[in-house]
């Protein structure tokens, strides 16, 4: 009998761990699968992670805090990828090269990202319990400024000095701007080989130290206010804390955090693709957050490191998987494309399905609770 | 006060930040040099160039320049730490001597003289900006993509 007992609920408990790491176990499979078809030797696959790691992990560290302040997943981060882009563009004009090149882009993005956070986060303290709908909308909302703003305010306004930039046409930036100058600068800082793997020493450093002030920033007063805001706005508003102002804050601290995190991203790829470098990746940050098994109201540190390796494995093994498969390279790509989205979508439809429980859970507790109090 | 001291704060971070930038701009600045060994003249004076120069810079072979040749490095900084491995004559010994070279900040590409340079003559006699010779051919303005749901409606020329 007792046997039988524990049998049920350790079948509960598996059920229960299974539906709450649907995405990150749905993404263990498919590597499993696809990373023997795919026949590439661990040497190889371990260094291909480890570059994408010091590559992306940055990015998506910079999601953490709006999910603290209960802000969903912030589509709006292109924002910061944005900024970051438009300080390179700067830095590369005026031959700025190197770590110098990096640091000085770091700084101009700064006030481009305050600028563009404290928009983002005033239009979505407007549109409270929307927020990731409303900030995917203002990230193609300010794409459409940046192309503005690259497009035909660079040359005859803001002042473009090299024709290597300039389109032919003398204003506007051309499709790639070269970053061959800046190409791995802090990748190649300190770096270090190990078992022919390069590890990019001085990238995870600057993650470590985003790491431990994440960590520390949770502790301070204004992280205890996000995280009070993020549970309960009206209770949070109820003990003092200014609600609107709190969450601007986390907008503004998760857009400069982007901003530099493109520039460590662009660093290591070596090009700027002026149109399209911003454009998905917010969408593929968020994927690689949700498939290390964070959810809409609850990440940590820990879901950014495995959604980085899980994603980023299947990134690499995927199209040559496809094209061993099927014989057909593009189904691998369109695969992997195909899964970014669809991880969000579990992960949002999850989302819902688990509120909308919750929600009639606590209407039935309620309910019953009201028949105990007549029935007394 | 307190706010007084906060707003003080804030002003002192600010002028950092500003500063480290500034220092950046001028020690981040890339320069693309070109070293000639050519002859020069300079005030009715000839000097001609060393049988071969081998330039070193970061202690890597940056260039091996006989005469009339032209070599290029790149340098971050405006001190360029270079090292000349010079052969007076075919044959001869070579003799290997390190010399720091102040970069102007303004200059993308410059144009060293080695002769003029080894002779102690004056930087205007050495150093001169590179200017491309070939001319820019007339180029069709690039298309630019910006259209994200794949319909056609966004290239621009």
């Amino acid at each position: 009998m007792n046997n039988s007992k524990s049998n049920a609920s350790f079948g509960a408990r598996l059920l229960s761990l299974i539906r709450n790491n649907t995405v990150p176990l749905m993404f263990l499979l498919i590597c499993a699968v696809c990373i023997p078809v795919s026949g590439f030797s661990v040497g190889y696959l371990v260094n291909e992670i480890v570059t994408r790691m010091g590559r992306n992990t940055f990015l998506i560290l910079c999601l953490l805090l709006p999910i603290m302040a209960g802000m969903g997943l912030n589509f709006a981060m292109t924002l910061g990828a944005m900024a970051g882009e438009i300080a390179l563009i700067f830095v590369s004009d005026w031959q700025i090269w190197g770590i110098p090149g990096m640091v000085l882009a770091m700084i101009i993005s700064v006030p481009i990202s305050v600028l563009l956070g404290v928009f983002c986060g005033k239009i979505l303290n407007m549109a409270k319990g929307r927020e990731m709908i409303t900030s995917y909308f203002i990230s193609f909302f300010m794409n459409g400024v940046y192309q503005l703003v690259v497009l035909y305010m660079m040359g005859p306004i803001i002042p473009i000095k090299h024709a290597n930039i300039r389109l032919p046409r003398g204003y506007g930036i051309r499709n790639s701007v070269d970053l061959i100058n800046m190409r791995q600068c802090l990748d190649n800082l300190l770096a270090v080989k190990v078992g022919g793997v390069k590890i990019p020493v001085m990238t995870f450093v600057l993650i470590a130290l985003l790491c431990l002030f994440i960590v520390w920033f949770r502790r301070t007063k204004l992280g205890q206010d996000m995280r009070a805001v993020g549970q309960d706005m009206d209770v949070a508003r109820d003990a003092g804390i200014n609600v609107d102002r709190t969450r601007i804050v986390s907008i503004v601290i998760s857009t400069v955090l982007a901003g530099f995190g493109m520039i460590i991203y662009l660093q290591n790829m070596g090009n700027i693709a002026t149109y399209s470098s911003h454009s998905q990746i917010g969408m593929f940050c968020i994927a690689a957050l949700l498939v290390g098994g964070a959810s809409v109201e609850k990440a940590s540190i820990g879901n950014v490191f495995l959604g980085v390796i899980m994603f980023h494995t299947m990134f690499i093994v995927a199209p040559v998987a496809g094209t061993k498969l099927t014989g057909d390279s593009m189904i691998g790509e369109y695969f992997r494309v195909f899964a970014s989205y669809a991880v969000i979508t579990v992960a949002l439809v999850m989302y819902e399905t688990k509120k909308r429980k919750q929600k009639s859970h606590m209407g039935k507790m309620l309910e019953q609770a009201q028949k105990e109090g007549s029935e007394q | 006060m307190k706010s007084k001291r906060s707003l003080f704060a804030k002003l002192i971070a600010l002028a950092a930040v500003l500063a480290v930038a500034a220092v950046m701009f001028v020690i981040g600045r890339g320069h693309t040099v070109y070293f000639d060994s050519k002859a020069v003249e300079y005030e009715g004076k000839t000097y001609e160039p060393p049988y071969k120069v081998t330039v070193y810079v970061k202690g890597e072979q940056a260039a091996k320049l006989y005469d009339g040749e032209r070599g290029m490095t790149t340098w971050i900084g405006q001190n360029l730490r270079v090292a000349f491995k010079i052969m007076q004559e075919k044959g001869g010994d070579e003799t290997i001597t390190e010399y720091g070279i102040k970069l102007p900040h303004g200059m993308d590409g410059i144009v060293i003289n080695i002769p003029a340079y080894l002779a102690g003559l004056p930087e205007e006699a050495y150093l001169s900006e590179f200017v491309s010779l070939i001319a820019e051919e007339p180029v069709e303005d690039e298309e630019i993509v910006i259209d994200e749901f794949g319909m056609g409606l966004e290239s621009v020329e």
